[in-house]
Parts: structure tokens; sequence; C-alpha cells
């Protein structure tokens, strides 16, 4: 905390920025900041953090374990609020150091960049941490982490990730704008500190804009549909590394049918939609019937289709003309060119891009709220129903509420968010995923089938004496996990994301890979499964950030997500109750028979 | 027709399998004491990495004064920088699986991931540039064999399999990793110890692969380029299930392999099958033939199971 930079008021798009620490400036670019600014107070917030942690280091001679946890809750909730003090200390310093500016004559802001820093942060976590280690001072602490340990176990990986990508950025990154100057060594130990800590706040930045948002929603879609299906294969008790090879599958089907088939939009598109499930299955439900039929592997197998899809790829898309022997082949779907593309997707099967959703013409459209509004409704009051009914119904009254909504004229959507979204390339894809979702819960959840899907995952031994053909759950499993995998394809081929309505062979299916991650980090549900790719789809946007402004190399988020995936195989270093359910039973039950032997104690006394 | 089946095809077999060869023996030592490997491919590709960078950076003072200095030693160091980090990439497998008994095949498959993607920011850093290195100019020698030449490691990587099976099936401590693959407990009841024994055997099979990858990129080629080891790492465990976990067996299944990339490789730029077919050749040789050979290969008893004293 004493050396990291506290505060960087200023800072160039480059990177090179002005470093408040506890004991001086580091501003190795002699940055100019406006005279007005007030941030003396740097220097005594370090010297109150160091007041607290003695505070609290002192709170643990308390014997009463009430008490000591009791201290610990009020430090910490002290902590917390000393950050958020220095927060609004130092944005109101630089909004008024930049009124001041521009009341005096300057043409535009002096402060454009301006930030906290990893010393104001480290005090946050501190804090946290103290707020935390109070819970666990109290009898059943320790059951209380355990019990969210589904949440517990991503969390820790993800900080073991971050700091392991940190260290990297510490020896691969380039401090910019220190060439040829002298430093001593706080002065170069604050500026990797500040390297690291902006390197984050870039991969991060995606989080407080609107754009953003809708860059990291884009983001996110195919890591939805690719963590579905490597966590439904989990489930089943397979594992799928097969996402790129079902993506590439469903995206040639869907440009097939997306390209040739003639007809109105309300049947095109469907069908092109259930095209890109049904290459995905294929190529899934070929790992699974393998494996079912003969026993043979599905990692294997599905690595194998992979390098095999990517083979076919190249035959749809490398030259129109094939040769067998002595026979010459045409083919039809490259477009004319030197870049190997297909010829462009029928209007009629291209995905509307979101902002024709909820704001065509620029004004905003009640169709999509109402159909939410109208289904959850339906859904909710429809509680008794059975479930095949209940989901009929409700996709009727959200049809319904579209139709109904889409007449109801909206207010006007301001200019920015509109250019926003439009630039996002946001599309129908992201709703289909959400879709995807809520039935893959459901199926998992509220299904007899779904059930056998997941008694087979848990104990295939148990489930075949119970009566499931395991082979046939097996094939069924593969066949819609590789769907699932294979309905990325719309976003890419159907969504218009990659710049134009055609299949490319850029398409990046290396997001299969991914799906790993998001099925792991969300412990294979679809909750853990949004939030999970919503974060990667975050980090994934603010790797352009990165790569633009510091020179690192975007693939810094690659290796991130695959340290997730080794952090969560460790168990995130955690002790093994918080990884093996029967040790964490085991816990459970000791901290309940701890509790009642103090609720004992205390009525004898 | 005739013409594809030359005396050039059987050198090329040779080049093809050596990677494959290696890997495999690797993967034999982790498997055979109950440890999955599916990460060596990523080994592979972090011992390319090594290597290639090692060897680049070894050579820039040398080429100062003469642009194509050969200096023996630094392809060797190269080559041993990439047994050493596929080593130590294979000791970060070996503790998530041993200590840390994490799902051997998800360990795997993070340092795969890992290796398509930290490579990039490695070469981002020395070369301005995240898919290929630059290229070196001191490559592994090549030794003269009739009217070719072939890498040292080809002769290494042939080699191995007899000293490997006299490793595994005549010394003491080959009985000693078999058993620990076989029964682990009723091998700790012997006085073996378990953890340790695959701690070795991890480490070894990611030295082979690291040496595997160090081939491809200056014995093979003479740069690292993102992904080149293109499946041969999953293609080598194939191999070790084809050749029931046994180093003769391996050999036959391995040259298989590389007979088929030979073939392949040969096809390609001949007019006679799409490219894109040609290519999809091993990868669709390796599914059928081990799809064919199931049930017919048993694997070690404790293959993949955490051991818990």
């Amino acid at each position: 905390m004493a050396l990291a930079p506290w505060v960087v008021p200023k800072r160039e798009f480059g990177g090179v920025g002005y470093l408040l620490t506890p004991f001086g400036a580091v501003n190795p670019q002699n940055l100019e900041l406006p005279a007005t600014l007030g941030l003396g107070w740097v220097g005594a917030a370090f010297w109150v953090w160091v007041g607290l942690m003695l505070a609290a280091s002192l709170a643990f001679l308390l014997l009463d374990p009430r008490s000591r946890s009791r201290t610990l809750y009020a430090l910490g909730a002290l902590g917390v609020g000393l950050f958020a003090l220095e927060a609004v200390l130092f944005y109101q310093a630089v909004n008024a150091a930049n009124e001041a500016a521009l009341a005096g004559g300057a043409p535009r802001a002096p402060l454009r960049r301006f930030t906290l820093s990893l010393g104001a942060y480290l005090g946050f976590f501190y804090a946290v941490a103290l707020l935390l280690l109070a819970r666990l001072q109290l009898p059943g602490g320790k059951a209380f982490l355990v019990r969210y340990r589904g949440a517990v176990v991503p969390v820790v990986s993800l900080v073991l990730s971050v700091l392991v990508g940190a260290l990297l950025i510490l020896v691969l990154g380039r401090v910019p704008g220190v060439e040829g100057l002298s430093l001593s060594l706080r002065e170069w130990i604050a500026l990797k500190l500040d390297l690291i800590t902006f390197s984050f706040q870039l991969l991060f930045s995606p989080i407080y804009t609107l754009s953003g948002w809708f860059n990291s929603l884009q983001q996110t879609t195919p890591l939805i549909f690719a963590g579905l299906a490597v966590a439904f294969a989990f489930r089943a008790g397979l594992f799928n590394i097969g996402g790129p090879g079902q993506i590439t599958l469903g995206a040639i089907f869907v440009m097939i049918v997306g390209v040739f088939m003639p007809g109105p939009g309300w049947i095109v598109l469907p069908l092109s939609i259930l095209a890109a499930a049904l290459g995905g299955a294929l190529w899934g439900g070929l790992a699974g019937w393998l494996k079912a039929r003969f026993g043979a592997n599905e990692v294997v197998n599905t690595i194998m289709l992979n390098y095999i899809a990517a083979s076919v790829l190249l035959f749809f898309l490398a030259s129109n003309q094939q040769r067998f022997f002595n026979y010459t082949f045409y083919l039809p779907f490259k477009a004319q060119g030197f870049e190997a593309k297909s010829l462009e997707l029928r209007p009629e099967a291209q995905l509307p891009l979101m902002i024709n959703l909820l704001a065509p013409g620029g004004e905003f459209s009640w169709a999509l709220p109402m159909a939410l509004v109208a289904g959850l409704v339906v859904f909710f009051f429809l509680r008794r129903a059975d479930l095949g009914r209940r989901l009929l119904l409700t996709g009727g009254a959200a049809i319904l509420g579209y139709a109904v909504g889409g007449l109801i004229p909206g207010p006007a959507v301001a200019g920015n968010v509109m250019r926003d979204l439009a630039a996002s390339k946001l599309n129908g894809s992201f709703l289909l995923a959400v879709g995807v979702l809520i039935l893959v819960h459901y199926y998992l959840l509220r299904t007899v089938g779904g059930y056998e899907m997941r008694a087979a995952g848990l104990a295939p031994k148990a489930a075949e004496y119970a009566g499931i053909n395991l082979g046939r759950k097996i094939v069924l499993a593969m066949l819609i996990s590789g769907a699932l995998a294979g309905l990325a394809a719309t976003h890419y081929v159907q969504g218009g994301v990659m710049d134009e309505y055609r299949l490319k062979q850029s398409i990046p299916v290396g997001v299969g890979f991914d799906g790993i991650a998001v099925a792991l980090m969300g412990q294979n549900t679809s909750l853990g499964v949004a939030l999970a790719g919503f974060l990667f789809g975050v980090l994934r946007t603010g790797g352009l950030d990165l790569s633009q402004q510091l020179g690192i190399s975007r693939e810094l988020v690659t290796v991130i997500i695959s340290l997730v995936v080794l952090a969560i195989a460790l168990g995130g270093l955690l002790p093994r109750y918080f990884t093996d359910p029967l040790k964490a039973a085991q816990v459970e039950t000791e901290a309940k028979d701890e509790e009642e032997a103090l609720t004992k104690t205390q009525r004898a006394s | 027709m005739n013409e594809i089946f030359t005396l050039a095809l059987l050198f090329s077999t040779l080049r093809q399998t050596t990677p494959i060869l290696l890997t495999a023996l690797g993967g034999l030592f982790s498997e055979r004491s109950g440890v999955v490997n599916i990460g060596l491919e990523g080994m592979m590709l972090f011992g390319a990495l090594a290597a290639a960078v090692v060897t680049q950076r070894l050579e820039v003072p040398f080429l100062v004064s003469d642009p194509n200095a050969q200096v023996w030693w630094v392809p060797w160091v190269g080559l041993l920088a990439g047994a050493v980090v596929g080593g130590l990439v294979a000791l970060v497998h070996a503790i998530a699986s041993i200590k840390y008994k994490a799902d051997q095949i998800i360990s795997g498959t993070a340092i795969n991931l890992l290796a398509l993607g930290a490579p990039s920011l490695v070469l981002e850093y020395y070369y301005d540039n995240s898919t290929s290195s630059q290229e070196v100019v001191n490559r592994l020698p090549l030794i003269p064999v009739g009217s070719e030449n072939l890498s040292p490691l080809v002769f290494l990587a042939f080699l191995l399999v007899p000293v490997i099976w006299w490793v595994l099936f005549k010394t003491p401590w080959g009985l000693r990793l078999r058993a620990v693959g076989e029964h682990p407990e009723a091998a700790e009841t012997m006085g073996v110890n378990v953890i340790r024994t695959r701690y070795i055997a991890v480490v070894i099979s990611g030295l082979l692969a690291g040496i595997a990858g160090a081939y491809l990129s200056i014995g093979f080629l003479n740069q690292f380029v993102k992904g080149m080891s293109a499946g041969l790492g999953f293609i080598a465990l194939a191999a070790l299930i084809v050749g029931k976990w046994h180093p003769i067996g391996i050999l036959g299944s391995t040259l298989l392999f590389g007979f088929a990339s030979a073939l392949s490789i040969q096809l390609t730029g001949r007019n006679i099958l799409p490219v894109p077919v040609v290519q999809a050749i091993p990868f669709i040789l390796t599914m059928l033939v081990l799809v064919g050979f199931i049930g017919r290969s048993r694997p070690p008893a404790a293959v993949g199971k955490p051991y818990d004293k």
C-alpha cells in the first residue's frame, strides 16, 4: 500500500500517467496537473488505513469470539466507509479542478482519464476481508463459507487467475513512456504496479459504459451457447471439448439453409436456426454414438472431430471446384474473390439486430418488454399446470405481448444509445441464448428426462440399475450438447457480427473452448453460465482496449480464462471440504453440533 | 499412383512419426503410473516455443558479425530449454492431479488452452507479433542418410523404444511404476512411494513432449508458429491406446499415424483429392483405428484416479 499508486488523476491515451502515492508523486513524463486539484489527503488516508490495520490486529487479542467478531465487523464497515469517502473526495476534487479550468477559459477539461488506483483498492479488499473474517470468528463460520462453496470456489479461482495474470504483466508488460529515464526503485515499483492496475482497469472497463455493456453482451452470446453445451454434457457425466467442431458444422448448415432455402422469413429463419442446432447435434451426436456403441472416449473423439470440422469448412469455402481423382466437382458455396467466405445469406435468413427489435426507427418499442412481462405473468400464474402446458401458454402469451406491444407508441431513444447499440452488433441471437438458457434449466431440473440425465451423470451404475438406458442417454446428451454449441453459429453467421451475413473461414470457433471455462466457472448451473459468460464477455471486450492502449496482446484474456479452468480444477487451492460434497456435509454437521452445544451451555448458565 | 510410394515417402514417414512417437512414449510413463495426461499437446507447444525463443535469443550475438553463423551448441541448448519447459508444465499438471487430486482431464485441458494463448504474450514481448517467432538460423543439425537427411532426434526417438521397453519391463523401477498404475494401494504396502513415482513419471512425459515440440520448431521447421503441433499430441494419446500402453505397440501405432501424415503431405498439391480431405486423413484414421481397438486394449487399472492415502 505504501508503494502502490493511490490515485491517478491524469493519464494519457497510451497509458502514461501521473501517479500519486502516499509518499509523493511518480510522474515520469512530467504531466502537469491543475494547481487547484486538492489531493493532499492521500498521505493522511494512508496513515488512517495503517491505524485500521493495527486495530484489526489488536482485535484478534480479544478472547471472547463474539466481541472479537463484533469489533472486526465494525472495523470492516469502517474500512468500506473510508474507501467510499476516498472515492467521493477524489471525484469531487477532480470535478472541481476541471470546472475551475473550464471557467478559466480552457477549451476542454484538463483531466479526462482519472481513477482511484491500487492503493485505494487494496484498502477496500482489506475491509471486505475483515468482514469475512468477522463472520468466520462466529460459530459456524467455516460452514457458512462451505455452504456457499458454489460461489466461493469460482470467485477464489478468478482471484488466483487474476493474480497470475498480474504476474505475467509484471514480467512481459512494458511500462509506457519510461525509455531512457533513470528511475529509483520506488518509482519503478510504483510504475509496474500501475501498469498492472491499469491493465485490469482496462479489462474490466466495459462495465462502466453503456457501449461496453452492449459490446460485452454481444460477446456473451456465443459464450452462453458454448458454456451451456459443456455444462450440459458435464451434467450427464460427459466432457465435450468438441465445441469448435460443433460450431463449425452448425455454421455450415446455417449457411446452406440461409443461402439456398427460398421462402418467407417466418419459415426460413426458424429453419436456419434449427439447421445450426442440427449441424452441431450431428457432430456431437457422432462422438456420443461412438462412446455408447463402442466405448470410445468422447474426449479424444471430440478433439479429432474439431480438426476434421476445420477441414470440412475448408472444403466448402476454399474453392469452387474440387477434384476427386479424375472427376472435377463444382461447389456453389464460395463467394467470388480472394477471401474464403460463402455467398451472402438471403435477407429472410438474417437475424435482426437488437437495435431493430428494441428501437426500430429510433423509437423505443414496447414489443419485447411486453412479451417478457406477459410471458412471466402467465408463467407464474400457471404454477399448478403441468410443465408442457405451462411453457406452451407462456410462449403464447409472450407472442401476444409482442404483437400488442408493437402497436403501442414508445418514447424516442437518445442518439448516443442508438449509436452504441448499433455499433455493438448485438443481435437476435442474444435473445435466443437467453431463451435456450431457460429451457435447458427447466429441462434439467424440472423434467423426468432431465432428472434421468443428471442421475446418469452422477452415478451411472445406479442409474442403470434404476432402469435408465445409459447408452441412449449418452447419445442424447451429446446430441443436445452439440446442438447447443451449434447454435452459437447463429450469432456469427446470421447475426452479422463478422461484418457481413456470410460464413467466413475466420469464424472464431475457439469460443467453443472458452465454453469449458464458462461451464466450470458457472458450476454447470444456468445462472452460473450466464454470469460467467457475461464476465468473460466483459474481459474479451476489455481485451481490445488493452491491446490498443498498452500493446499487451489481447490473448492475455485467453490466458486468464484458461487459468480459471486450471484454478477450478485445483479447487481454487482451497481445503478439500470445499470441493468434496461428502466432506462439505461433514463440516456442516460439525457446525450444527457446535452451535447446539453452545446454546446448551448458554441455557445452563 | 506409384510415384507417391517412393523412398521419399519412407523418410517422410520417419520424420512425421518422430514427434508422435516421442510424445506417446512420454505419455506411456504418465499413464502407466496412473495419471492421464491429455495436456501433452500443450506441453509440446510450450516446448516448441521455448526451444525457438531460446535458440533465437542465444544466436543473436553471433549473427552480428556473420548473418549465417553456425554455432554448434546453440540449438542443443534450445532443445534442452524445450525439454525443461515441457517438464515444468508437466510439473504443474502433476501438482494439480497428484497433490490437489484435480480432475486430470480438466487439468490437462487447461494446459492445452493455456498453450493456445500464452505463447502470444511471449511472442508479443520479443517479436511484436502474436502468431510466430523470428526464424532461427541455427537449427538442429541433420545427419545425411543415403540421399536424404534426418534429424538426430529421429534416431533418438526410435532408439528410445527399446530403452524404454527395457526400463519398464526389466528394471525394478519399471516394475514399481507399473504397479503404481495398476494398484497403488498394493504398491504402497510393498514400500513403493506412489506419490514420488507419479511425479517422476508425469515430469518425464513432459520432458519428452517438450523434446517433441523442440523437434517441430527447431528441427523440422525453423521457427515457432502458433498452434504448430496441430493435434499431434492428441494423436499421440490415441497411439497410446492403439499401442496398448506398450513401447513396441506404440512404435507400430505411431508409424501408422506417421505414415498417414506423410501420405497426406505427399498427396497435397497433387490434385488427386481435395486438399481439405487429404488434411483430414490422419484425424479420420485416428478415430477409425481407435474405435477398432476399443475392448482389445486395456488401460492401466488405476489410470485417472487420484491416489488417496
